[in-house]
């Protein structure tokens, strides 16, 4: 059997074609287009939250505060992480789902980095690192599915079928979703980034990583079935 | 080893980029003996590499052919319907990059060929998508680092806490040198001293 956005996402709603680029929408791919939008639209609108914590051995706590140019900062990147996490959801094109994986990795360490917590830059930098190293399995995986089949839209990839060339290319790009999303292994430094103040924007760096896994794995079967 | 200790290790952020590194590492080597080969039916078709050289043209190796706005070039797009028009203005070069390509048999390898002196339509026609994603990802990074430039958040000379620990580090190992440079200068003079006698 062959897995096609039929039998992963439910009927084909319609196409947005940007030239080759062709956006596709199901149900499955709108309802997680439409979960990002709308949670980045409230993270548009509200304020983070402050950190109180006890100080040891005095009567007073600490609060860890997001100041205004820092907030403006962070709310700005947020936002855009967003709107680049939900289009990664409906995009038809291999390549420009790397892109927008490379886009939201690059923005999740923007979010961090406005941060003056030492310890928060520390893990974003180690962070940054795995970033920079994953464009080379990801646009990699992408460049090696490309010269095995000559082509990179999904919607004729999930028609052929895959040769060797075709699961190393994919297992390559799966390497690189896993450093990029910061999954299993790899967890702890992005893990680390999290112990801030700021909650909503923390949040929206954790729940692009988590739809961009679930659209990989929709992805990766599109490409190997 | 006990897997606790793995665990613990996994848990510091310094060791996930060289883990990470690893097996990526691994994983291209396995990649070495994947059998590898070209498909010939490409998208975005062209010649192979040096053939326009030797031939001589002054736009290698971006020659697509193609008379502007009356001959498509050949370009072999994903979805041909997407774009009707793709094609016609491929082989357009500017007053200045005509003038260079025909005084430089180098002028595709030169600056003047991009951006604007030859128009690639599969950067910014078929493929536009893309070009506009990369050029956000440079403008995000530009943000990021103008931000840290002006704010400069990784200061950590002005970071209270940091310096106290930093200087309680250094008061500690200044007194251990001291008395390590101590213990050995007596030993030494007691060991002179019996010479002495």
């Amino acid at each position: 059997m062959v897995m096609d956005f039929v039998t992963l996402g439910g009927n084909l709603l319609g196409t947005i074609p940007l030239g080759d680029i062709v956006l596709y929408i199901t149900p499955f791919n709108l309802f997680l287009f439409a979960v990002l939008l709308g949670f980045t639209a409230l993270i548009a609108v509200s304020k983070p939250e402050t950190q109180i914590e006890a100080t040891m051995h005095y009567l007073h706590n600490t609060e860890v505060k997001v100041g205004p140019k820092e907030f403006k900062q962070r709310r700005f990147l947020s936002v855009l992480c967003g709107i680049a996490s939900a289009g990664a959801m409906i995009t038809g094109d291999l390549f420009n789902f790397t892109l927008f994986m490379a886009l939201v990795g690059i923005l999740n360490i923007g979010i961090v980095s406005a941060v003056k917590q030492t310890t928060v830059l520390n893990s974003a930098f180690n962070y940054g690192l795995i970033a920079m190293m994953c464009s080379l399995p990801l646009f990699g995986g992408a460049a090696i599915i490309l010269a095995a089949t000559g082509t990179l839209s999904l919607a004729v990839l999930s028609q052929m079928p895959a040769s060797p060339m075709v699961v190393f290319g994919a297992a390559l790009m799966l390497v690189g979703i896993l450093g990029e999303s910061g999954v299993a292994p790899f967890f702890a430094s992005k893990a680390e980034m999290f112990r801030t103040a700021g909650s909503p924007f923390i949040v929206i760096i954790h729940l692009s990583s988590l739809f961009i896994i679930v659209r990989a794995v929709e992805i990766l079967l599109l490409v190997l079935w | 080893m006990r897997i606790g200790v793995l665990w613990n290790k996994l848990a510091e952020p310094k060791n996930i980029p060289r883990l990470f590194a690893f097996s990526l590492g691994i994983l291209l080597i396995i990649g070495l003996i994947v059998p590898m080969a070209l498909n010939p039916d490409q998208l975005y078709v062209r010649p192979a590499p040096q053939v326009q050289v030797d031939e001589g043209l002054a736009i290698a190796p971006y020659d697509r052919g193609g008379e502007v706005l009356k001959a498509p070039g050949n370009i072999n797009p994903q979805y041909p319907e997407n774009a009707a028009k793709l094609g016609m203005i491929t082989g357009y070069m500017s007053p200045i990059s005509e003038w260079v390509s025909s005084i430089s048999p180098y002028f595709g390898t030169s600056i003047y060929s991009s951006p604007g002196g030859l128009i690639d339509e599969i950067l910014y026609y078929t493929r536009g998508f893309d070009t506009i994603l990369e050029s956000s990802i440079l403008m995000m990074s530009f943000i990021i680092a103008s931000w840290l430039s002006i704010n400069y958040t990784m200061n950590r000379k002005n970071d209270e806490k940091e310096i106290k620990a930093d200087v309680k580090k250094a008061i500690n190992e200044s007194q251990q040198v001291a008395n390590e440079v101590k213990v050995s200068d007596v030993k030494a003079r007691s060991k002179q001293l019996r010479r002495d006698n």
